[in-house]
């Protein structure tokens, strides 16, 4: 067992991070990044689910006003919190302190599937016998270099000081993905339940969780374990007939897909699902069940009824599309998430994270209303794989480019809103330029994965070549 | 045998003739209407709603009621904060005349003047709420004048700074008023930028239009009033006025005088009209036959007698009974779909309250609110899942 | 033998008249119709002019075809068709300034409404079928008074209060338009439902340049039903027409008075304000009268005035005659004066127009002696509202109400015991103002409150996008010492769809006024004499109903998109998700094989095409293989390969030709 590296320092920076949230928290009003919509949308603000809460304190329905759109038990939970106040003490404290917990068991649990992604991986390159390259992927301690990127990512601790509901929903998805690579089935469960209950998208990464708890971490492509195979079975050295037994074996076993995970994954699903649903329905029974419940939660995230502004397109497009057409560009918007689905899994089946790794930034750069706090999960999970992706192509670019839309985007939004001397255009620029950004980082970051895995494939074959020759 | 040929051919002449004379005759002049629309907003429009009221004045003062005028005025200039004179509209700076006087009725006023009702206006499909102020109630032996005014340009008319009119979209609209005989005579008279333009794509026969200009020539307006302090009036309506002002009720200047009126240097553009849809002579038909209201009396020996008026009535008729009918359906229909409506809302209820019933049952004999048990139900979802997690480790 | 006959025939036809009378009056019973004028000076130099007409119809149960001999027939059509039990409909231009012209009387709570529309109705059809009868009601009326009041009848507009606004009546609805424009032709057929339309009559006396141009202009249409004492049940239709206009005179002896600092308030006369004067009464009133009514303050200051004066101290008549006054005169002798009950009353001079006619017009004029200063009574709080903040994002709407000299006045009455104000509060806020009930925040004399130290009731419905407005209404209670309170509550500025901006989108949108009321206190003047003729305008000021008052509407500036972009929007964002779809697939598709081809043809041609063009022909001529670069497929993806020329030429050759045959 190769020892496993740590990042220096590591825990001093998680703690400093932790800090300095801390710090931010005690600004006035949050440095009135709270009412930012780069930050809090209609459904992850935290303003919207006081107001829910005292409409359902007032014995309304919290769906009433239009105002709340979220789950009813994010409700139950963090409801009370927007209330109490301590003496003293700026408000949502407590809430605020729920956000940075949040964030820091993400974190942990990012660090932790990285350790067992990289754990996976070394091995079965091993296996291959590319052991050079396996030494190489245990250098730099992905899990941890991950963790750190998300806890300091502006992204996140922005989202976090807004006082954005984001950081419980990354914490969902995270845990489902930890749940997966680890192959316990009840976590995965809970969290992709948890996840697809507090915001409809998180639904599309049942693939890769199957695929996860079926296949294992990732690995490189299954055809060259095959080569490896056929090579071992053809060069049979009549040296350890053991250990070439384990070996075969350890080979079938990285191409078999199991299916007891995958069973037990689906029951856990649906025991989750119908707890969640039943506490759900108890409580909004008086206020029109859960049909009621899902036309304001789901139908709210699928209509785009709001239009108020964000950083995606999707607000001044309807905004300005007459209403003839509405209804069909609804159809093709939420479609190009789904369409991507299959092609993507078709690909990349053999490496389960990286896939939920995209579809997690397909999501979030399609989804009704995005928010920087979805980006920060992304951006996070990028640092797992960055390994594979070292070679990837216009990495400086994109930081430049990332760096540029945060800082334009606010100017953009405060000339339109806050002086009148720009127009809704120049934010919608922003929002496209930074739709743009996320293209090139999604198919590029695809790209180098598939070169990576083609260079693999190089090594292999030529090593194969070697071997019989 | 001559004889019988010829009695034939005698019969035969006889019906074609009845038949001609049927097709050729149609129908009476019976009544006039005009629907006056002024498409502009704000105050430096002033112009085109006093070009609008001086149309009013004159048509009401030639003899068509209110009830028959369908007004159209997109702002509202007399009680506007900026006008110096409250109540008070003028066309011309001696302020003569008060174009708004005591007794005006408009029909569609601010926002309610869109392209969509000017439509509805035209071809009569409204909803069934609509009062019948607000409809053009012309049947067959209508005359009909139509009078826009507003800002315009190549084949369309702007309303209110926010839409267009196009031209096909009006001619689309005549053709409309044609096929469900909406009037005898049309007269469309259009005072815009490029106005001729507008009637460019008309083809329903029955149709006269003139406009203040042609393609590509601007309509001015005629003088500015340095007291009210925006211009009062377009020249185009100014010489149409001078030309009715000198008119009473019962003279019978012709079109052809008021089209050969205009005076393209004094315009500063070229008036133009268009009759290929019109088949009378424009010498034989006078001017209140669309501004004014003066009926043609049939004297008869005994009443109640001639032909054509009760075809006309029972046209009339007709068209009430459908409406009634029509109105009658909807009343049915609606309160079925009330009554529907209750009926489901009573079911819906009776099952939501008999589940909440045993729900609150369940509930109300363990813990004192739903919200309590919910969040425990939350809580308690933490140590299940760590159970189930080390159970399947 | 002529005279029996005379003698009996004057019987009979004293016989048949008095049947015929008898007749006509079980017909035509109870259908009255009365007039009245009630003129005011107002502490600031301007007059208030207030005209009442009520005309009454009894109510039959099969008078649904019944011919009506002085009630308007639309009006009666309008109730049997839509089962209306109360209706008002107010058109105003203009604030009421409740400093200068009072909030206690009876004509500030009745008659001070909110600018623009304001409608409410209460129907008798069950409850599923208000919205309905209210959306047909709106279509009516708005044919029927030249407006756009059909605006009123999408939901988004109307709200249906419970408690603060008219209590206990049932299902009720209100909805008003704060931007519609009244003008002539919302009076003329208002106009047209009186007997004798503006032609006899006070009617007469409406010019119309004059009522436009005044301060303050509201016209209102009441419409209630009257119940028999027996059974309850509706006997009769009332219709009450009023029209109040606040007015200035022409100041003409401005420069005449040296007197005092203070200027002497201009004197006025019928004639000077309205340009006219009443030639005669209406012959289809019952009742036509002329009232003056000098309310309690201005009588409180002749008093004082008086006192001062040994003038009429001789001349003793009692307080009663106040014609020769050493305040003011006025040109024509009051038949009867009526007294408030009480001390510190007001005053009220009535002249009937019975005798009055053309030869003999009816014209009365006020003339200042002296300069007063006076104050009308107040409602017991100011109220006002302001929005608060900038920008185009967020904001906050505060009612800010503060004591005046009534509240004074109370606390000085009960000191022993703890005195206590109950204002009711009904705020109604269209949906695009997102409103956040949790941010209600409650500043008792600038120190924050708790909200439920002083909420007695709260009843909120929450607005939903594009279905119903936000209407919250509040039942709050103020000790009487208090000096003021601000309740403030924060809202979110909504995004709307293009085409749901009106034509000038950048005005911005109006949030209706707010209704306060002080249901303690009643608005209503006692007066002494109840003369034989019941006049309803004394009726009306006699009537006990709470202070109401209005305040401002506020306009909130949304920010607009870029109208004039549609399809480029549509355009660009589709590019954006073209991009996307078109660029991951292509990522995905590509295979090992044709990236190395990309590779190798790359370093291929590095050598300039017309080179290796040259080196193929010399090859080929010299008759030597070729050392070409290996290829790994015949179908090689060289840039410029023979079969793609032919292809390109092939398409060419049978585009030309197709234009060329299709022309």
């Amino acid at each position: 067992m190769t020892k496993k590296k740590k990042v220096p320092l590591f825990w001093t920076w998680v703690l400093g991070s932790v800090v300095l949230r801390l710090i931010l928290l005690y600004f006035p009003k949050n440095l009135n990044l709270s009412s930012r919509p780069e930050v809090s949308t209609p459904l992850t603000s935290l303003r919207r689910l006081a107001e829910g809460y005292w409409l359902k304190q007032s014995s309304i329905s919290p769906y009433a006003g239009s105002m709340y759109h979220g789950s009813p038990l994010l409700l139950t939970l963090l409801g009370p919190l927007t209330v109490t106040r301590i003496e003293g003490q700026p408000d949502h404290l407590l809430c605020s302190l729920v956000f940075v917990i949040a964030d820091v068991v993400s974190a942990m649990l990012i660090c932790a599937v990285g350790e067992k992604l990289q754990v996976a991986y070394s091995s079965s390159l091993q296996l291959l016998g590319l052991r050079d390259l396996s030494e190489n992927s245990e250098l730099l301690p992905s899990g941890d270099f991950a963790a750190l990127v998300y806890l300091w990512n502006p992204f996140t601790i922005v989202a976090c000081v807004g006082l954005s509901t984001s950081a419980i929903e990354n914490l969902m998805v995270v845990l489902s993905l930890y749940g997966a690579c680890s192959r316990l089935a009840p976590l995965a469960a809970f969290g992709w339940v948890m996840a697809t209950h507090l915001s409809l998208y998180p639904a599309i990464l049942i693939i890769p969780v199957i695929l996860l708890l079926g296949y294992g971490p990732d690995a490189p492509p299954r055809k060259l374990f095959r080569q490896r195979n056929s090579l071992e079975a053809g060069n049979s050295t009549v040296s350890d007939v053991y250990s070439e037994e384990k070996a075969k074996n350890q080979l079938k076993v990285a191409n078999v897909f199991s299916w007891r995970p995958v069973v037990s994954f689906l029951f856990w699903t649906l025991l989750w699902s119908s707890y969640i649903l039943v506490l759900c329905s108890m409580y909004v029974q008086q206020y029109g069940g859960l049909q009621e419940l899902f036309k304001r939660t789901y139908g709210f995230i699928l209509t785009i009824q709001d239009l108020s502004p964000n950083i995606g397109v999707l607000w001044y497009f309807f905004a300005e599309v007459f209403d003839f057409f509405r209804n069909f560009f609804l159809i093709v918007f939420h479609g190009n998430v789904l369409l991507m689905l299959a092609p993507l899994a078709l690909r990349l089946n053999h490496r389960p994270c990286f896939l939920a790794f995209v579809y997690i930034v397909i999501s979030s750069m399609l989804k009704s209303y995005p928010s920087v706090g979805d980006s920060a999960l992304y951006l996070g999970l990028l640092g797992l794989f960055a390994y594979e992706l070292k070679d990837m192509q216009f990495s400086f670019f994109l930081l430049s480019g990332y760096v540029g839309v945060s800082l334009l985007s606010p100017v953009m939004h405060n000339l339109w809103i806050w002086r009148g001397t720009g127009n809704a255009n120049f934010y919608f620029a922003t929002a496209i330029a930074y739709a743009c950004f996320q293209i090139i980082l999604v198919v590029e970051s695809v790209s180098a994965m598939l070169n990576h895995d083609r260079t693999l494939t190089k090594l292999c074959t030529a090593m194969v070549q070697n071997v019989k020759s | 045998m001559e004889v019988r040929l010829s009695k034939l051919v005698m019969i035969i002449l006889l019906i074609f003739l009845s038949f001609s004379v049927a097709y050729s005759s149609t129908t009476m002049h019976t009544n006039n209407w005009a629907v006056l629309v002024c498409t502009s907003r704000f105050w430096f429009n002033y112009r085109h709603m006093a070009n609008t009221l001086s149309l009013y004045r004159t048509v009401k003062r030639l003899g068509i009621p209110d009830e028959r005028i369908i007004l159209m005025l997109a702002d509202d200039m007399a009680c506007n904060a900026r006008n110096k004179y409250p109540a008070q509209v003028f066309n011309n700076e001696n302020h003569r005349l008060n174009l708004y006087g005591d007794n005006v009725e408009v029909d569609y006023r601010g926002y309610e003047v869109t392209v969509e009702n000017f439509l509805r206006v035209l071809t009569g499909r409204h909803e069934t709420a609509v009062p019948r102020s607000k409809r053009l109630l012309s049947d067959e032996g209508s005359h009909i004048l139509l009078y826009m005014t507003g800002h315009g340009g190549d084949e369309f008319l702007k309303f209110q700074d926010s839409e267009e009119l196009q031209s096909h979209d009006l001619a689309d609209a005549v053709k409309q008023m044609k096929e469900k005989r909406r009037f005898k005579e049309l007269l469309i008279m259009v005072d815009t930028c490029q106005a001729s333009t507008l009637f460019s794509q008309l083809h329903s026969p029955g149709v006269l239009a003139i406009g203040s200009s042609m393609k590509g020539e601007n309509s001015y307006s005629h003088h500015l009033d340095s007291d009210v302090g925006v211009s009062v009036v377009d020249r185009f309506t100014f010489y149409t006025l001078a030309f009715f002002e000198r008119l009473n009720m019962y003279d019978n200047a012709s079109l052809s005088s008021l089209f050969k009126s205009y005076n393209p240097n004094l315009l500063m553009s070229t008036a133009y009209y268009r009759m290929d849809l019109y088949q009378r002579h424009l010498e034989e038909v006078p001017v209140t036959n669309f501004f004014g209201s003066v009926m043609k009396t049939i004297h008869t020996d005994s009443a109640y007698r001639s032909l054509s008026n009760k075809k006309i009535g029972t046209a009339k008729t007709r068209i009430s009974l459908e409406q009634s009918i029509s109105d009658s359906d909807t009343i049915i229909l609606r309160n079925s779909d009330a009554e529907d409506q209750y009926n489901n809302l009573t079911a819906e209820k009776y099952l939501r309250d008999s589940v909440g019933q045993i729900w609150s049952a369940i509930l109300g004999s363990t813990f004192e609110s739903i919200d309590t048990f919910v969040c425990y139900g939350l809580i308690l979802m933490l140590p299940l899942l760590i159970f189930s997690t080390w159970l399947s480790k | 033998m002529a005279l029996p006959p005379r003698a009996t025939f004057p019987l009979s036809l004293h016989l048949l008249l008095l049947l015929l009378s008898l007749l006509l009056a079980t017909s035509t019973q109870q259908e009255q119709f009365s007039e009245e004028l009630l003129l005011k000076p107002l502490p600031d130099r301007k007059i208030l002019a207030h005209f009442h007409f009520q005309n009454e119809a009894p109510l039959h149960a099969d008078s649904f075809a019944r011919h009506h001999h002085l009630f308007p027939k639309s009006i009666s059509q309008l109730v049997q068709k839509f089962h209306i039990k109360a209706m008002e409909l107010s058109f105003t231009q203009g604030r009421w300034n409740y400093e200068r012209w009072g909030g206690f009387d009876p004509i500030s709570s009745h008659n001070a409404k909110p600018p623009g529309v304001e409608l409410w109705a209460v129907f008798d059809v069950p409850l599923h079928q208000v919205d309905a009868s209210w959306k047909n009601l709106t279509h009516s009326l708005s044919g029927l008074f030249c407006t756009s009041i059909n605006f009123l009848e999408s939901s988004t507009t109307y709200s249906a209060p419970e408690w603060a606004f008219q209590s206990a009546l049932g299902s009720l609805r209100y909805g008003t338009l704060p931007r519609e424009a009244v003008c002539t032709e919302n009076l003329t057929p208002w106009l047209k439902l009186l007997p004798c339309r503006d032609k006899a009559g006070l009617s007469s006396l409406m010019d119309r340049p004059s009522i436009y141009r005044s301060f303050y202009h509201s016209q209102r249409l009441h419409l209630s039903m009257s119940s028999a004492a027996s059974d309850g049940s509706r006997s009769g239709i009332i219709l009450e027409q009023t029209l109040t206009v606040v007015l200035q005179p022409n100041d003409q002896n401005a420069d005449m008075n040296h007197v005092s600092k203070a200027k002497i308030q201009p004197s006025w006369s019928l004639s000077s304000i309205f340009g006219r004067k009443i030639s005669g009464r209406c012959v289809l009133a019952k009742l036509s009268n002329v009232y003056l009514h000098a309310d309690r303050g201005l009588v409180a200051q002749l008093e004082n005035l008086h006192e001062n004066s040994a003038q009429f101290a001789t001349n003793d008549t009692g307080p009663v005659d106040f014609r020769m006054n050493s305040g003011f005169k006025l040109s024509v002798t009051p038949e009867r004066v009526h007294k408030e009950l009480g001390k510190g009353s007001s005053l009220l001079y009535e002249y009937p127009i019975n005798d009055y006619k053309d030869t003999e017009q009816f014209d009365l004029g006020l003339s200042w002696e002296h300069p007063i200063v006076w104050s009308s009574p107040h409602a017991p709080f100011y109220a006002s509202r302001f929005l608060m903040g900038s920008g185009n994002e967020r904001g906050a709407i505060a009612i800010s109400l503060k004591s005046t000299e009534m509240t004074q006045g109370l606390l000085t009455n009960n000191i022993e015991e703890r005195c206590k104000l109950q204002v009711n509060v009904l705020q109604v806020v269209p949906w695009y103002v997102k409103v956040y009930y949790h941010t209600l925040q409650l500043l008792v004399d600038e120190r924050p409150q708790v909200l439920t130290d002083f909420v007695e009731r709260i009843r909120v419905s929450p607005s939903e996008d594009k279905v119903s407005p936000g209407m919250m209404e509040l039942v709050l209670q103020f000790p009487c010492e208090m000096k003021s309170a601000v309740l403030s509550i924060e809202f979110d500025k909504g995004f709307l769809h293009i085409d749901e901006y009106p034509p000038d989108a950048n005005q911005g949108f109006d949030i209706p006024s707010a209704i306060i009321s002080f249901p303690d206190f009643n608005a209503g003047l006692q007066f002494y004499d109840q003369s034989e003729s019941k006049s309803p305008l004394l009726s009306k000021l006699q009537e006990k109903s709470p202070v109401l008052s209005y305040t401002e509407v506020l306009l909130v500036p949304l920010t607009t998109p870029d109208f004039s972009m549609p399809y480029n929007v549509i355009t660009i964002t589709c590019t954006v998700f073209a991009l996307y779809f078109g660029s991951l697939l292509n990522v995905l598709r590509r295979r090992v094989g044709e990236e190395e081809r990309l590779l190798k043809n790359k370093d291929a041609s590095k050598a300039v095409f017309l080179r290796r063009v040259l080196t193929k022909l010399s090859a080929k001529l010299r008759g030597r293989p070729l050392e070409s670069t290996p290829s790994p497929s015949s179908s090689s993806s060289s840039f410029v390969s023979p079969k793609l020329i032919l292809r390109v030429l092939l398409v060419a050759g049978i585009a030309i030709a197709w234009q060329y045959y299709s022309q």
